[in-house]
C-alpha cells in the first residue's frame, strides 16, 4: 500500500463516522428509519480502514498524517498508527459496530433516533481519535469528546428519574481525572515545548520531583477512566442508568482508554527506572480493585450492576498486569483489554436480552429462564464461564499472561492473592447465571421474543470469545509488537 | 490637535452616530428595526475605521517607530495613544456592539424610550474606546466616567422594574465611589510627579515611587478595582449584569469590565508601579476572583446572576495569566490572558444573548424555568450550550484552548507559586462544571417531564438568530483554529512589560 493510500485509510477512520454524524444531524426526524444503517455502515468502513493499515505496520512503516494547526504554539493536527494504537483502535471500532448493531434491536425508534445514533458515533469517534492522536491538544480534545458524547447519551436516554444527577456525577468525576491528565500533559508541553508524542519519546528531562508528580498524576487520572477502586465511584451508577448500547460502549471500549493512556504516557515516555517506584502501588491497587469489585458484584441484585462491578474487578487485573512492568504482564494487560471487551459486551448483551424480553432486572425476580430462552442461556452462560477465566475461552489466555507477569516479579505473595481472588469471579458469575436461568421461575414472568439484532451480535461475540481463546496467535503477535515502544524498550 | 487621525476616527464615528441617532429617533421615526440598523451601521463604520489604526500600530511596532497618537504636539501633551492591548479591546468592543445592536432590533421591540437606548449604547462604547486609548489620567477619567454613566442608565433602562432601578443605583453608588477614589489617586500622583501624562510603558518612571505615588497607586487599585470587579469589590456586578437588558449585559460582562481592568494595568504600570509588584497583586486577587465567583455561582437560582458570577470567575482566570506574566516577565502568559479575554467576550456575549431570547419569548428568569425549553427554542438551546460548554472549558471550544494556553505558559517559570495557582485554577474549573452543566442539562430535559411546558416550536426572529449564530460560530472557530487569534495578540505582552 502506498503512502497516499495509508493516509487515506488513516483519515477514513475518522472521516467516515464524522460524515455520518453530519448526515444524521441534517436528516433529524426524516432519517429515523435509516439512521441505524447509516451509523453501522460508517463504523464498518472505519473498522475496515483500520484493518487495512495492519500490513503497513508489519512492513515496519508507521502511517502518520500531519497538518499545521497552531504553528505559533508548536501545536499540530497529527494522527498516527503504531503497534500500541492498533489493538485499542480495532477493539474500539469493533465494539462501536456491535453496539450499533445491537441498538437496531434494542433501541426503540422515535423522532430523536438520528441524534441517538449520531451521539453513539461521536462517542466512538472520540475513542478512535484518542488512540490515533499524535498530539497532546488533539488527544485531549478527543478524550473529552468521548466524555461529552457519552454523558449526553446518559442524560437524554438514561433509564430512570435520576439520570440527570448521575450524568452530572459521571461528567464531573471523570473530568477530575481528565484534569489530572491535563496537568501532566501541560507540564510535558512546558518542559519540552513540543506536543507530539513522537517527539516526547525521544526523552524528557524533568526535575526528579516533578517527574514523580507527573507520573503520579497520569496514573491516577487514567485510573479514574479505568474505574479501578477507589476511583470507580462513577461507574456503577453510569453503567446502570445508561441505555444498554451505551453501557456496552462504556464498559467494553471506554474503560480501556484508561489503559491506553497509561501505556501511552507514563509507560512510553519515561524510562523504566523512573516508573519502577510506581510498580508496587499499581499492583496493590490492582489487587484491591479486583477483590473489591468481585465482592460488590456478589452483593448486588441488579443484573446491570453485577456486570458493572465485574468491570471494576477486571480492570484490577489490567492494572496489576501493567504494574508488574514485565513483558508478560504488559502483554497480558493489553490482551485483557481486548478480551474483556469481547466478554463484557457479550455479558451486557445477554443481560439486555433478558431485560428486553422480561422487563425485569433483579436476579431475585428472575429465574428458570433456561427453558424459554435456551440460546440466551447458552450465550450468557458461556460469557460467564469466560469472565471466570475458564479455558478455552479468551480471558483465560490473558489472565495466564498477567499471572505469569506477576510471578516474574519479587512480589509472589501479591500474585498469589490475585490468583486466589479470581475465585470470587467464579462465584459471582455462577450466581448471575443461576439467578437468571436456573432455579424456580417466579410468578408472572413472561418472555417476549427478541429482535434478531439482539440475538445475532450476542451469538457472534460468543463465537468470538471461543475462537480467540483457541487461536490467540494473531492477536498475541500484534500485542507483542508494542513492547519495544514501552519503557524505552528496556526488557 | 494633530496626530494620526485614525486614532480618533472610530470614536468620532460612535459619538457623532449617537447624536445623529438620537435626532432621528426624536424627529423622524422610532421604528426599532431602523434604529437598530443605523446603530449597527455606526459600529461597522467604526470597525472599518479601526482597521487603518491596527495597520498603523502594527507598523510602528514592527519598525520600532512611535505609536500612533492624537493630541497637541506643540505643548507636548498627548490625549490619546494607540497600543496593542487597547486595539484588541476596541476591536472586540466594536464587534460586540455590532452584534448586540442587531440583536436589539428584535429584543427591544417591546420597550419604550428607544431614542435613549441606542445613543447610550454608542456613548458607552465611545467611553470604552477613550478609556483604553487615553494617554493621560485626565482623559482617562473623562472617558471612564462617560462609559460608566451610560452604563448606569442602561442597567436601569427597564425602569418599570424596581430591581433594575435598585441594581442601577447600586452600580451608580459603587461606581462613583470608585471614580472618586481614582480622582483622589490622580491628585496624589500629580502632587509628587507634577504630571498626569501616562508615558509609554517602556518609558515609565523607573525611580522608586515616593509615598504620595504609592498612596495614589493604592487609590487606583481600589478605584479601578471596583470597575474591573476585583474581589472583594465585585458586589455590584451580579446585580447590574443580572438586571440589565441581556444585550447590555453581554457588553458589560464581555468587555466593559475588561476595559476597566486594562485601564488599571496601564495606569499602575504607567505611574511607576513595577510589573513584578502589580503581577503579585493580580495573582493574589485572581485566586479570590476564581474561587469566590465559582463558589457563589453554584448556589444561584437566577440564570443571569449565575452568568454574572461566572464573569467574576473568568476575570480571575484572565488575571491569573496576566499576573503570572507580569510577575515573572513572561510575555506569552500575558498574551494567553488576553486570548481568554477575547474568547470570553464571545462566549459570555453568546450566553447572555441566548438567555435574552428565552426571556423574550418565554419570560423565564430562574434556572428552573429553563427546564425543557430546548423543544421550543432548539437553536437557542444549542447556542446556549456552546456558550456554557465554552465557559466550562470543554474542548474544542474557545474556552478550552484559552485555558490550555494559560496553563501552558504559567508553568514556564517553574516557581512553586505557579504550581499552587495551577492547582487552584484546576479545582475551580472542576467547581465550575457544577453550575454550567446542570443549566445545559435543564435545557434538554424532555418537555413531557415538565408540567406546563408545551412543545410547540417558536420561530426565533432573524434579528436575534443572526447574532447568535455568528457568536456561536466565533466560539467554535476560536477553539478549532486559534492560530490567527493568538498571533493577533502577540504585541501585548512585550508592550505591558515595557520591552
Amino acid at each position: 500500500m502506498s503512502m497516499n493510500a495509508q493516509t487515506a485509510a488513516l483519515l477514513t477512520i475518522l472521516v467516515a463516522p464524522l460524515t455520518a454524524v453530519v448526515v444524521l444531524f441534517l436528516l433529524r426526524e426524516r432519517g429515523t428509519r435509516v439512521a441505524g444503517w447509516i451509523a453501522g455502515a460508517s463504523v464498518a468502513i472505519s473498522l475496515t480502514a483500520a484493518l487495512t493499515i495492519v500490513p503497513a505496520l508489519y512492513r515496519g512503516q508507521a502511517p502518520a498524517v500531519t497538518f499545521p494547526w497552531i504553528p505559533d504554539a508548536g501545536i499540530e493536527f497529527s494522527l498516527h498508527v503504531d503497534w500500541l494504537t492498533l489493538p485499542f483502535l480495532v477493539t474500539e471500532a469493533a465494539v462501536t459496530l456491535v453496539a450499533i448493531a445491537y441498538s437496531w434491536g434494542y433501541h426503540h425508534t422515535d423522532e430523536r433516533t438520528s441524534v441517538f445514533y449520531a451521539l453513539l458515533l461521536l462517542f466512538g469517534l472520540g475513542m478512535s481519535g484518542t488512540t490515533l492522536a499524535d498530539d497532546m491538544v488533539l488527544f485531549y480534545v478527543f478524550w473529552e469528546l468521548m466524555l461529552v458524547a457519552s454523558s449526553v447519551l446518559i442524560l437524554m436516554w438514561g433509564e430512570g428519574e435520576r439520570r440527570g444527577p448521575i450524568a452530572l456525577k459521571y461528567f464531573i468525576f471523570t473530568h477530575l481525572g481528565s484534569l489530572m491528565v491535563l496537568v501532566g500533559l501541560i507540564v510535558l508541553y512546558g518542559a519540552t515545548g513540543t506536543d507530539t508524542f513522537s517527539a516526547l519519546r525521544a526523552g524528557v528531562t524533568l526535575d526528579p520531583g516533578l517527574t514523580r508528580t507527573v507520573i503520579g498524576l497520569f496514573l491516577v487520572g487514567f485510573s479514574v477512566k479505568m474505574a479501578v477502586f477507589p476511583v470507580h465511584l462513577w461507574l456503577p451508577d453510569a453503567h446502570t442508568v445508561a441505555p444498554m448500547p451505551v453501557t456496552i460502549m462504556l464498559a467494553a471500549a471506554m474503560l480501556s482508554m484508561g489503559t491506553y493512556g497509561i501505556l501511552r504516557f507514563p509507560l512510553s515516555i519515561f524510562p523504566r527506572a523512573q516508573v519502577a517506584p510506581f510498580a508496587l502501588p499499581m499492583m496493590i491497587g490492582g489487587v484491591l480493585s479486583e477483590v473489591y469489585g468481585a465482592l460488590m458484584a456478589l452483593a448486588e441484585r441488579d443484573i446491570k450492576r453485577i456486570i458493572a462491578y465485574s468491570s471494576v474487578s477486571q480492570m484490577g487485573y489490567i492494572l496489576f498486569g501493567l504494574g508488574t512492568l514485565t513483558a508478560d504482564g504488559i502483554t497480558g494487560a493489553t490482551l485483557h483489554v481486548v478480551y474483556h471487551a469481547i466478554v463484557k459486551a457479550l455479558l451486557f448483551m445477554g443481560a439486555g436480552w433478558v431485560l428486553k424480553s422480561t422487563g425485569r432486572r433483579y436476579i431475585n425476580e428472575l429465574g428458570g429462564l433456561a427453558k424459554q430462552m435456551p440460546l440466551a442461556a447458552i450465550c450468557t452462560g458461556l460469557g460467564a464461564l469466560a469472565i471466570a477465566g475458564m479455558p478455552p475461552f479468551c480471558i483465560f489466555d490473558s489472565e495466564w499472561m498477567i499471572f505469569s507477569g506477576g510471578f516474574h516479579t519479587a512480589h509472589i505473595g501479591l500474585s498469589v492473592v490475585t490468583l486466589l481472588g479470581s475465585l470470587l469471579t467464579v462465584v459471582y458469575a455462577a450466581q448471575l447465571i443461576m439467578g437468571i436461568f436456573f432455579g424456580s421461575q417466579p410468578e408472572g414472568l413472561t418472555v417476549k421474543k427478541p429482535h434478531w439484532a439482539i440475538v445475532a451480535p450476542t451469538a457472534l461475540l460468543t463465537a468470538l470469545a471461543f475462537i480467540e481463546g483457541v487461536f490467540p496467535a494473531m492477536l498475541f503477535d500484534w500485542v507483542a509488537h508494542e513492547l519495544p515502544l514501552i519503557l524505552g524498550g528496556q526488557w | 490637535m494633530t496626530g494620526n487621525v485614525w486614532v480618533i476616527v472610530p470614536m468620532l464615528c460612535l459619538g457623532m452616530g449617537a447624536f445623529a441617532i438620537y435626532l432621528v429617533a426624536r424627529l423622524v421615526t422610532k421604528e426599532n428595526g431602523l434604529l437598530a440598523s443605523l446603530t449597527t451601521g455606526v459600529f461597522v463604520a467604526a470597525l472599518v475605521a479601526w482597521v487603518p489604526l491596527v495597520t498603523a500600530t502594527r507598523q510602528a511596532l514592527a519598525t520600532g517607530g512611535p505609536l500612533p497618537i492624537w493630541g497637541d504636539k506643540a505643548s507636548g501633551s498627548v490625549a490619546l495613544r494607540s497600543d496593542p492591548g487597547a486595539l484588541v479591546i476596541v476591536g472586540v468592543a466594536l464587534a460586540l456592539g455590532a452584534l448586540t445592536s442587531i440583536y436589539s432590533g428584535r429584543y427591544l421591540a417591546r420597550d419604550r424610550r428607544k431614542e435613549l437606548y441606542y445613543p447610550l449604547l454608542l456613548l458607552m462604547v465611545t467611553g470604552l474606546c477613550g478609556t483604553v486609548l487615553a494617554a493621560d489620567l485626565f482623559n482617562l477619567y473623562l472617558f471612564i466616567e462617560l462609559m460608566s454613566i451610560a452604563a448606569y442608565v442602561l442597567v436601569a433602562f427597564r425602569r418599570h422594574s424596581r430591581r433594575a432601578i435598585e441594581a442601577g443605583f447600586k452600580y451608580l453608588v459603587m461606581g462613583s465611589v470608585g471614580t472618586i477614589l481614582f480622582l483622589a489617586g490622580v491628585a496624589l500622583i500629580y502632587r509628587e510627579r507634577g504630571t498626569i501624562a501616562l508615558p509609554l510603558l517602556s518609558l515609565a518612571p523607573a525611580n522608586a515611587p515616593g509615598i504620595w505615588t504609592r498612596a495614589g497607586l493604592a487609590f487606583f487599585l481600589v478605584g479601578l478595582g471596583v470597575k474591573g470587579a476585583l474581589v472583594p469589590l465585585h458586589t455590584w456586578l451580579p446585580d447590574a449584569h443580572g438586571r440589565a437588558p441581556s444585550s447590555i449585559s453581554a457588553l458589560l460582562s464581555g468587555i466593559i469590565i475588561q476595559s476597566a481592568f486594562y485601564a488599571l494595568l496601564k495606569v499602575c504600570l504607567g505611574t511607576g508601579m513595577s510589573a513584578r509588584a502589580l503581577g503579585g497583586v493580580l495573582i493574589a486577587v485572581s485566586m479570590a476572583n476564581m474561587t469566590l465567583g465559582n463558589a457563589v455561582a453554584l448556589v444561584q437560582s437566577d440564570t443571569k446572576r449565575l452568568l454574572g458570577y461566572s464573569t467574576v470567575a473568568q476575570t480571575g482566570y484572565m488575571m491569573f495569566g496576566i499576573g503570572i506574566g507580569l510577575h515573572y516577565g513572561i510575555p506569552e502568559a500575558i498574551q494567553a490572558g488576553f486570548f481568554l479575554l477575547v474568547a470570553h467576550a464571545a462566549m459570555k456575549a453568546l450566553a447572555f444573548l441566548s438567555k435574552g431570547v428565552h426571556r423574550f419569548y418565554l419570560n423565564t428568569s430562574t434556572l428552573e424555568e429553563l427546564r425543557g425549553t430546548a423543544s421550543q427554542l432548539p437553536l437557542v438551546a444549542v447556542t446556549f450550550t456552546v456558550a456554557l460548554g465554552g465557559l466550562a472549558g470543554v474542548p474544542p471550544l474557545a474556552g478550552f484552548i484559552s485555558k490550555w494556553f494559560i496553563l501552558g505558559r504559567v508553568l514556564q517559570p517553574g516557581e512553586p507559586l505557579a504550581y499552587v495557582g495551577l492547582a487552584v485554577f484546576l479545582l475551580n474549573t472542576l467547581l465550575s462544571l457544577g453550575y454550567y452543566l446542570p443549566v445545559v442539562a435543564r435545557l434538554f430535559v424532555a418537555p413531557d417531564a415538565v408540567p406546563g411546558r408545551t412543545t410547540g416550536r417558536i420561530g426565533v426572529s432573524a434579528w436575534m438568530a443572526v447574532p447568535l449564530v455568528a457568536a456561536a460560530a466565533l466560539v467554535i472557530a476560536i477553539g478549532l483554529y486559534p492560530g490567527p487569534w493568538w498571533t493577533w495578540l502577540e504585541g501585548i505582552g512585550p508592550y505591558l512589560l515595557g520591552r
